[in-house]
Formats: C-alpha cells, sequence, structure tokens
C-alpha cells in the first residue's frame, strides 16, 4: 500500500551567493544542499543541528516563504505552484522561536488570531469570531486574555497565541522552528504538553525544529540530523539516541548536557576542530 | 589571617530596585550567599529572577537608577557598598572580572584584540607592551585559541562567536584575578561549542584557583560544573547547597519542579506528560508578600503568606521554605 506523505521534500537546495569586495569572483553559500526528506501524515519529524546548519532556510522553504535554487515540495503528493501561497497555507503554519517579535504589538489576542481567517475569508464575521474563541480555548488561553495585547502577556502566553493563530485555519501540517528556545523551562513544559495534546486531537503531523535533544528525544518519532545543509543521518529515535552512526551526529549527543552531576563535562571534538 | 578570609566574597541582604514605569521592581529582595576562594557557584534560575541584577551589583554595574543596598558586600575584606568609584575602578577588570554572554557585544568592534587583551592588563598593573603582549599570547592559547600570536592583528568580526567566547575568557584572566562573574558565557552558543567552553572555564577555574560566581538558566550545564548551587526564583535565593545534594535532594517545591519539568534521557518516557510548573513567575512591582512561589506551588498552605523562614537541612543546605525539614526527618520516599 502506498503510504500517504504529508510532506516530502525532493532534492531541495538552497544557494547565497556572497558579494565579497568589489572586484572579486562572489563567493556561493550552499545552506540547503540535496535535501530529500518525506514526513508521514501524522508522524513528528525531527530535525537538529546548530546555528547556521540550513535549518531555518530548510523551515522557509517549506512554508513558501523562500524559494528553493532546485529541487522541490509536495504537500500530501502535490507540488504547490509557488504563487498559490494561500493554498499552503491552509496546509501547511509555521510556529516561530521567538513570541516577542512574532505577534504584532498593535493587535489584540483574538485580532491576530483572527487575520488568518480574515485574509482567507472563512465564514461570516460571527463565525470567525467562533472560530477564534474556540482556538484560544484549545490553547488554554482563558477569556479574559482575548482582548490583551501581546505586551500584556507572558512569554508562554504569547507563544499559545502563536500556536492558536497557526491553529485556526485548521492545517494538518505544522513547521514548529525552535518554539520553546525563548522560553523559561517551566514554561516550556506546558508548551511541550500542549503541542502533544494537539497531535492527539487533530491527528496533526509535525516538522519540529529544534538544537535541543532532551526536547527532540521526548517529542519525535523520527530524527534528521543536519550539518552543513546537508543530512548526515536519518533514522528512528530509537536509532538515533541509541546507535549513532554519523561522528556529527555522535559529537551533538556527547555535548548534550543532561541535568545529571559527577557526569563531568564531556570533551567533545567536532568535526571542525577547536576553531568552531 | 583574620576570620574574613574564610570567604572570597560575602553578600548579606543584597536588595536591587528598579524604578518603573508603574513602581519600584524589587529584582532582588535581600540575598545572602558566600563564595569561597576558587569554588564555582551556579546562581541557577529562569528569566527575570534577578540573577543577573545580582552580578551586576556586585561589579558596580548596575543601570543608573537601580538602587543598590545591602547590610554587605565584602570582597577579600573589602565591603563594596561605600567603596569609591576609583577604588571600584582599581578593583573591577583587576581582582574581580565578568564575562557576558553576548561575546559578539562586549568586544569593541573597532580595535584589535591584541589592543583589547594589553589594556585589560596595562589598566591596572605597570608592564611594559611587549609583557602585555606575552601575557596576552600565553592566555590565548591555553584558552585554545589557535595560532594565538596572529590573532592579536585581528578584529573580533574576523572570530567565531566561540572564539570570541575564549577571547573574553583570556580578556578577564589577563590580571589573573580572584573572582570571576560569568553570565550566561555559553548561552549563544553552540551545544558542541558550549562543552568545549565549559571544560575551559572548568580547567582555568581550577589551574589559576579562581572563585567563579556563574549565572545560568541550564539546569544541565549546573549540573556538570558546579561546585555549590544557588537557586534563585523572584528575586530571592530559595535554596543553596553543594551540587550532588541539591541533585539527589531537591527541598524546595520549585526546585524540584524545576529538575522534574525538563525530558531527561533514559529517565523521561518519551511522549508522556511533562511535570510542567502551573502558572507564571508574579510581579515583582510594588510589595511581594510571604513565599513568591506559593501561587505555582503544589503544596502550599496557610503559613506560604509569611515570610518563609529559612531552614537549615544541613550546614551546607539551606532551604527558604515552610514545608522543609532537616534531612535526618526526611524519609527516602521524598
Amino acid at each position: 500500500m502506498k503510504q500517504d506523505y504529508a510532506l516530502e521534500l525532493c532534492a531541495l537546495s538552497r544557494t547565497f551567493t556572497l558579494k565579497r569586495g568589489l572586484f572579486s569572483k562572489p563567493g556561493e553559500i550552499k545552506a540547503v544542499d540535496n535535501v530529500s526528506l518525506r514526513v508521514a501524515k501524522g508522524e513528528t519529524l525531527g530535525l537538529v543541528g546548530e546555528s547556521g546548519c540550513g535549518k531555518s532556510t530548510l523551515a522557509k522553504m517549506l512554508l513558501g516563504l523562500l524559494a528553493p535554487t532546485s529541487g522541490n515540495v509536495l504537500l500530501h503528493g502535490q507540488e504547490i505552484d509557488p504563487r498559490q501561497r494561500r493554498a499552503r497555507a491552509r496546509q501547511i503554519q509555521p510556529i516561530f522561536q521567538d513570541p516577542y517579535s512574532s505577534l504584532n504589538p498593535r493587535r489584540t489576542v483574538a485580532d491576530i488570531v483572527g487575520v488568518p481567517l480574515r485574509i482567507h475569508q472563512v465564514g461570516s464575521r460571527v463565525e470567525q469570531q467562533r472560530l477564534v474563541r474556540e482556538t484560544l480555548d484549545l490553547v488554554g488561553m482563558p477569556e479574559r486574555t482575548h482582548q490583551q495585547y501581546p505586551n500584556q502577556l507572558s512569554g508562554g502566553q504569547r507563544q499559545r497565541v502563536a500556536i492558536a493563530r497557526a491553529l485556526v485555519l485548521r492545517p494538518d501540517i505544522l513547521v514548529c522552528d525552535e518554539p520553546t528556545s525563548a522560553l523559561d523551562v517551566s514554561v516550556q513544559a506546558q508548551i511541550l504538553n500542549l503541542l502533544m495534546d494537539l497531535k492527539a486531537k487533530f491527528g496533526l503531523t509535525y516538522f519540529f525544529i529544534s538544537h535541543d535533544l532532551g526536547v527532540v528525544e521526548h517529542l519525535v518519532d523520527r530524527v534528521a540530523v543536519m550539518h552543513r545543509g546537508a543530512i548526515v543521518e536519518l533514522g528512528t529515535r530509537e536509532q538515533i539516541f541509541a546507535r549513532p552512526e554519523h561522528p556529527y551526529t555522535r559529537a551533538l549527543l556527547a555535548s548534550a548536557l543532561s541535568p545529571e552531576p559527577g557526569l563531568g563535562i564531556p570533551e567533545v571534538h567536532t568535526p571542525e576542530g577547536i576553531a568552531a | 589571617m583574620n576570620v574574613d578570609d574564610k570567604f572570597l566574597l560575602d553578600v548579606k541582604n543584597l536588595r536591587v530596585d528598579l524604578p518603573t514605569e508603574r513602581g519600584l521592581l524589587h529584582a532582588v529582595r535581600g540575598i545572602d550567599f558566600q563564595v569561597r576562594r576558587g569554588e564555582m557557584l551556579c546562581l541557577v534560575g529562569e528569566s527575570g529572577c534577578g540573577k543577573s541584577m545580582t552580578s551586576l551589583a556586585l561589579m558596580g554595574l548596575l543601570p543608573r537608577k537601580a538602587q543598590r543596598s545591602a547590610d554587605h558586600i565584602r570582597f577579600d575584606g573589602i565591603d563594596l557598598l561605600g567603596l569609591p568609584e576609583r577604588e571600584m575602578n582599581a578593583l573591577r577588570g583587576a581582582r574581580m572580572a565578568m564575562v557576558f554572554q553576548e561575546p559578539m557585544t562586549s568586544l569593541n568592534p573597532s580595535y584589535t584584540l591584541g589592543d583589547q587583551l594589553c589594556e585589560a592588563l596595562q589598566a591596572h598593573r605597570p608592564s611594559t607592551s611587549a609583557q602585555a603582549r606575552e601575557r596576552a599570547v600565553y592566555l590565548l592559547e591555553r584558552a585554545g585559541v589557535p595560532q594565538a600570536a596572529d590573532r592579536l592583528r585581528q578584529y573580533p568580526h574576523q572570530l567565531s562567536g566561540g572564539l570570541r567566547q575564549r577571547v573574553m575568557i583570556a580578556m578577564a584572566l589577563m590580571c589573573g584575578p580572584d573572582l570571576i562573574i560569568a553570565d550566561e558565557p555559553t548561552t549563544a552558543l553552540d551545544v558542541t561549542i558550549q562543552a568545549q567552553i565549559l571544560r575551559l572555564i572548568r580547567e582555568l577555574q581550577r589551574e589559576f584557583g579562581t572563585a567563579v560566581v556563574f549565572i545560568t538558566h541550564d539546569l544541565g550545564v549546573v549540573a556538570r560544573i558546579a561546585d555549590r548551587v544557588a537557586v534563585m526564583y523572584a528575586g530571592e535565593i530559595v535554596e543553596t547547597a553543594p551540587v550532588a545534594e541539591l541533585f539527589a535532594r531537591p527541598s524546595h517545591p520549585y526546585t524540584r519542579g524545576l529538575l522534574s519539568c525538563i525530558p531527561v534521557r533514559g529517565k523521561t518516557l518519551p511522549g508522556s506528560r511533562l511535570q510542567a510548573i502551573p502558572g507564571v513567575v508574579p510581579s515583582l512591582i510594588g510589595p511581594v508578600s510571604g513565599c513568591a512561589f506559593a501561587n505555582r506551588c503544589g503544596e502550599a498552605r496557610e503559613a506560604c503568606a509569611q515570610t518563609p523562614p529559612q531552614v537549615e537541612l544541613n550546614s551546607q543546605h539551606l532551604v527558604r521554605c515552610v514545608a522543609a525539614r532537616p534531612s535526618h526527618m526526611y524519609s527516602e520516599a521524598a
């Protein structure tokens, strides 16, 4: 039986050109280099790697915010015309890292969450209001906060609003780009629990980008390890965490510091060596 | 040797208040702690708990409008409280140095690394340029910077984040300080680089016998680097203990909450619900009474409306909670 893939990345690449100087040849950076990945419906795929490895560039291409240099992205087996941003937005939505900069400070919570409905002209005004209330309720934002502005909310509440905005069109794929990295650990747990609840409720597919291996291991089914624009290792959670093959994956796992005293600070040799 | 020499740093009842539009913000609310010579004390807590304000208060680098008060802040027997600015300047950078989170912003972009490193020494110690450069090269090498001698001519933007932080550490060590205050020194770095920098700090701290106040929000880092830990919440130190003791017997409900809400490999079942701490940190604007954690605490009781007592579980382990009991009364089940 043919498996239903929610998301397929086929040989996706993105190159940026760098101007070096007036007379020198422009350089090229392969931010994403020939990445092919398939995410099954209802699966959570974790993408791990360090800053500058191309994770966020990849996420932007999934969302249609950045055109690939080559390769393409399929949603449910269908290529999306890059001009049809709206059709794509109904199926795939982002949650970004920083809930401080990703919410419009001049709009109320209910307004922010309602924007996608207005853009996509979903239902009547009354229906839109009902959907907004329902969605905010779903992410645990009490009624009294709906007319507040982002600066009146805590970091965790802001991220709940960002999740509500992503969910209000009821997409089936969420691209979560470091969704808890800007939050305190006590709040991080609340948001991770919420993401797990929402997945169970709506059968969501998550493309989960994080540098925190503890969080990744907790949440995902499969892991893709990205290094310098390429996927260097792909496997189930079990495989990656128990039997990592690639030296870079091993270095990443070795440098994750679990809160267990007495283990000391690991000696890590990155492929780049000490100058990295 | 007098009695004060037992502690390099002895802070008693430190308070920091910041005037805001909505009233006085009590960022640090009367904390006591001590650091021994050569000891690594971790101040751990979440954003807004007052840990950075504490470090700035110690260095005399608070924002101008902030108000600092304390019974005393003794550094090697000298009370920093009433110290004239000129004498504070002589201490700062020489006997107490600081490493900040952002190596991008704490190095001057328009001077070479050599200029900045040498200035750190020459501002405090009479020395020739050649001596300063020699020490700079030595410390850069010790901090794991490759081709140290050539680097002196480079500018900060030519270095990666990890290298910049190594340079910052070398700079902090230029005068051979007794105390380094490191405020989230590895938070902006990637995990593999973080591990390297932490090892470096630990090695140099042992080699030079420098005391370090290490400020972080990351319990993984705390577990691996600390000798002793002070947990901060809402401007107070709620628990202090040696690192092994703290992780084995966390006794403040907040410490326990923090430890149980992080997924730990091999201990937390993947996909299981995490034990989140409900609610949010209270506002520290205006008067705060009783235990600041009570509104999020599963063990809160009537007595929590009063200022919680400092309970001494043993001579090293202090907890600010009405529910805490000395360790001999603790059952293993706890």
